[in-house]
């Protein structure tokens, strides 16, 4: 890796709730290292853990053991707002606070410039006349588009994108692909992103992770551990014996 | 006003009896409530009324200090239930109601407007306990809402960076405002809508309208003290309980 570059580690990353008295392993000792550059896929079945991982990296959820390091330093030495401004979190559905397009980017970072959010829609693909819209009269590509820029005005390394397309259309999903694509490659982040399509994974091409019950079960080149799992549960995965 | 006694006392319940009949003859079935009500608050007051005689008659510190931890506690207590048994609500409620009432008197002791006397202090504790427990209770149950509806806005704003204070202020606002809506609304109406209850008094016991105007002013002020102190700490105190020292978003269960 080129000195200098974001670094992003998990080791033994572990957390588990009690809901009615039953203990559930949520992500059970997950160990792994991203590189900055590279889209990573994080699949696997319903309740795998998928989210829980994303939440722990971005620390909105605490470790019950196990660390993440950013950066060589455990992420705990960071003030959690410092933190969560260097690895940004995408939600599935985007929340748009009421108002305008500008002003929700500069709730993310108050000395933008015009200049700076035409650029940031820029990248986004969206034109600059779109900051004095209302955010009610956007369309859910484009909201989803706004909620991407207003995680990157914060100039994050790390970004955590947890199913942003899952309720876009064909175009609109595939422009989005392409935005994180170009994105990682260009800013050289490290993004991570859940998806429950593994299509849409080997059209990312990067990384992919899989995880059933909490664990990290196999990973590697996105093409190869989704059509040629090495292990057990990736080949049950594949097979859609796991839901 | 000339004296009054159980005669006539019992001569305004033919009123009641006549709402009770007219009640009855058009079907309305509240007759068993009423019934009720007439029974229990016949017996609440004049309970309260021969023991405030003994109160009022021994004029002590510490009986008006326990009169009123009485009242603060029965306060927290009922805004504890109506806040639907959110865990530690009793405590949330007592030391902002507490805080409340006790600051507001404070001041108006120290000012000189009123004199430490049990049959002054009493009955202007019982105004600040009961409107700062409806400021308690309404801020506690919107905040509890608000949040708890709006968890997405909530770890969005966390999770751009936002610290607990910055990601709770929209709906801290909100609680703030529906916590003092009564007493907001009584300041707008009082006086042209309605006479509020210490003038009104007053001018029933042969006061000078003017000198009861002023003296409802004064308990109105008192009443937005009390009140406004009394919605900024439970805000404070509840708000802090929905988040981690790690800024992280956790609503407390209601029981």
């Amino acid at each position: 890796m080129t000195e200098g570059h974001t670094t992003l580690s998990l080791s033994h990353l572990t957390r588990a709730i009690t809901a009615n008295g039953t203990r559930r392993v949520l992500v059970d000792d997950i160990s792994y290292s991203f590189a900055c550059g590279t889209v990573y896929s994080v699949v696997g079945p319903s309740g795998a853990g998928k989210s829980s991982l994303l939440r722990l990296i971005n620390r909105l959820d605490e470790p019950d053991s196990g660390e993440v390091r950013y950066n060589d330093r455990d992420y705990r030495e960071l003030s959690p707002q410092e933190l969560r401004r260097h690895i940004g979190y995408l939600f599935q559905t985007p929340y748009l606070f009421p108002g305008t397009v500008s002003e929700n980017l500069r709730f993310a970072e108050a000395s933008l410039t015009d200049s700076q959010i035409a650029g940031l829609l820029d990248q986004v693909g969206l034109e600059p006349g779109v900051a004095s819209a209302d955010v009610d009269t956007l369309s859910g590509g484009e909201k989803q588009r706004i909620a991407m820029a207003r995680l990157l005005a914060t100039q994050p390394s790390v970004i955590l994108l947890d199913e942003p397309t899952s309720s876009l259309d064909p175009t609109s999903t595939r422009g989005i692909e392409k935005l994180i694509k170009r994105i990682a490659e260009e800013r050289c982040l490290v993004a991570i992103m859940v998806t429950h399509e593994p299509e849409q994974a080997v059209r990312l091409g990067g990384e992919t992770l899989l995880l059933v019950k909490g664990r990290l079960v196999e990973h590697g080149p996105s093409e190869q551990v989704l059509n040629d799992p090495q292990s057990d549960e990736g080949r049950r995965y594949k097979g859609m014996e796991l839901s | 006003m000339t004296e009054i006694g159980f005669v006539d006392v019992a001569i305004s319940l033919s009123l009641v009896a006549v709402a009770f009949v007219v009640s009855r003859f058009w079907k309305v079935p509240v007759q068993k409530e009423m019934s009720l009500g007439v029974v229990r608050a016949f017996v609440q007051l004049v309970a309260v009324g021969y023991a405030l005689e003994k109160i009022f008659a021994i004029d002590q510190i510490w009986l008006i200090a326990l009169v009123m931890l009485v009242m603060l506690a029965v306060g927290a207590r009922e805004a504890s239930v109506r806040t639907k048994k959110l865990s530690g609500a009793f405590w949330l409620a007592f030391s902002s109601m507490t805080t409340g009432s006790v600051l507001t008197l404070a001041i108006m002791l120290a000012t000189g407007l009123f004199e430490l006397k049990a049959v002054i202090i009493i009955p202007l504790i019982g105004m600040l306990v009961s409107n700062s427990m409806n400021a308690a209770t309404h801020t506690i149950n919107r905040l509890y809402e608000n949040l708890t509806d709006n968890r997405l806005a909530v770890e969005t704003a966390l999770a751009l960076g936002k610290n607990w204070r910055e990601a709770s202020q929209r709906f801290r606002r909100q609680a703030a405002t529906a916590g003092m809506v009564s007493i907001f609304n009584f300041m707008k109406t009082v006086g042209i809508v309605a006479l509020p209850g210490a003038m009104t008094g007053m001018i029933l016991a042969g006061k000078d309208p003017l000198e009861a105007a002023l003296f409802q002013l004064i308990i109105g002020y008192m009443l937005l003290s009390a009140v406004t102190l009394t919605v900024v700490m439970v805000l404070e105190l509840t708000v802090r309980r929905f988040f981690t020292p790690h800024d992280q978003f956790r609503p407390p269960v209601r029981l």
